[in-house]
């Protein structure tokens, strides 16, 4: 039963995922993903009480499984992989809106840091050894606010732009950010790297 | 029915609203902080509002026109940014904005969300999109004109999204900061995107 539960969860999920190359999310109704995957209407609302809870378990199925970022471990790579990922949204906008969007809402239950934020809060602390507690978290916060799908989307709803002018502008942030930090006379030792995309990532020893 | 409204905190950027918009508006506002946004009833909102359900519908046609005239009241009223002078004031102006979310976090919520129903709703047109809510990108215009067209750009892009609820959400979910802790963040992350890049010494 509970193994039932779960497929039908997931059936649903991926229904409404393939829905979303048609039509926009809100015009995806309940009983058209009963049918899809064969369930009463009444059992997709049992696993999702309201559209918000459907926004985030979609979110999370394009976020995990569609379209996950490349993991990385410095801050080039960061720069590179959030970079591939913001070309990616300009290819399903849709998908990356409700990543946004699924961000954006009050959460529908307890929040907790994502993959994409531990991420981040690493490279910080690899790129800023020695730097206190609280300069770690601004850097982080500020890396993370232009990694979010919720940049990409704000770039390309009220200022008209495409992924690639979004990733630059997470690079100068990214250069700006950890420069503010590093002791004076220090030199990046990855922000130099190319600002335009690479497929394969560099790999970096770990320390 | 059209007068206009001025009740509220007038700046440039307010929109002027007809008394049942205000009314409608001011009733869906109440009922969001009490509620959460999902699923308010438009007839909940026209008893409140003390309009007809039939007026409400005539005013705003879908949930969509309504969340968007009520993000971009909440924006210039509740949210409302003090006029600057200076694009090198923003930090501070970031500052009080992050703590005005903070203070009102299901409107920072509907004001995060709401401009994002454009981006995979094509259908909704010109009316979702979001009105200008800060000064941010006329102050980078006109104070940073000599910069290049490129800087000008990143510059409007990075503070424009750090003066936003976007960013309080991110800081607020994602880094599990205080309001306080979010206020000087996002406020700390404008002021380094406005220094100057070594390889830019003329600028200011």
């Amino acid at each position: 039963m509970v193994q039932e539960t779960r497929d039908t969860r997931s059936a649903v999920l991926a229904a409404a995922c393939t829905l979303l190359d048609e039509v926009p999310f809100d015009d995806i109704s309940y009983r058209v993903l009963g049918d899809t995957v064969g369930v009463a209407e009444r059992t997709v609302f049992r696993h999702f009480p309201t559209r918000a809870h459907l926004l985030t378990g979609v979110a999370q199925r394009i976020d995990t499984l569609e379209m996950p970022f490349a993991p990385f471990r410095t801050a080039a790579e960061f720069r590179a992989s959030t970079r591939q990922r913001f070309l990616a949204f300009d290819t399903a906008p849709r998908k990356a809106g409700v990543l946004a969007r699924s961000a954006a809402v009050s959460p529908v239950s307890a929040p907790e840091p994502d993959f994409l934020t531990h991420a981040v809060v690493a490279v910080v602390e690899h790129e800023l050894p020695g730097a206190n507690r609280r300069d770690l978290r601004r850097a982080a916060g500020a890396l993370r606010t232009f990694a979010a799908p919720l940049f990409w989307a704000h770039a390309r709803t009220s200022l008209g732009m495409d992924g690639a002018a979004a990733a630059d502008v997470l690079d100068v942030v990214t250069e700006r950010v950890l420069a503010a930090l590093r002791p004076a006379g220090e030199h990046a030792q990855s922000s130099s790297s190319s600002s335009s995309s690479s497929s394969s990532l560099p790999s970096w020893p770990l320390p | 029915m059209s007068t206009p409204a001025g009740a509220a905190a007038a700046t440039e950027l307010t929109p002027v609203l007809t008394r049942t918009q205000l009314a409608v508006l001011t009733a869906y506002v109440a009922l969001i902080e009490e509620l959460g946004t999902d699923d308010v009833p438009f007839r909940l909102i026209a008893r409140r509002s003390g309009v007809a359900e039939r007026t409400v519908y005539r005013t705003y046609p879908t949930r969509t026109q309504l969340l968007v005239a009520t993000a971009a009241w909440v924006e210039a009223t509740a949210f409302a940014r003090e006029a600057t002078e200076s694009v090198f004031d923003v930090p501070l102006t970031v500052r009080e904005t992050m703590r005005a979310y903070s203070e009102r976090p299901e409107l920072a919520h509907v004001a995060a969300e709401t401009p994002l129903r454009a981006v995979s709703d094509a259908a909704a047109g010109d009316e979702a999109l979001p009105a200008e809510t800060t000064h941010v990108p006329r102050l980078v215009r006109e104070e940073l004109g000599t910069a290049d067209d490129e800087r000008q750009r990143h510059l409007t892009a990075a503070l424009t999204h750090l003066d936003s609820p976007a960013t309080w959400v991110v800081l607020r979910q994602e880094l599990q900061m205080e309001p306080r802790d979010i206020a000087d963040a996002a406020a700390w992350a404008a002021e380094v995107v406005l220094r100057p890049s070594p390889r830019e010494g003329g600028e200011r």
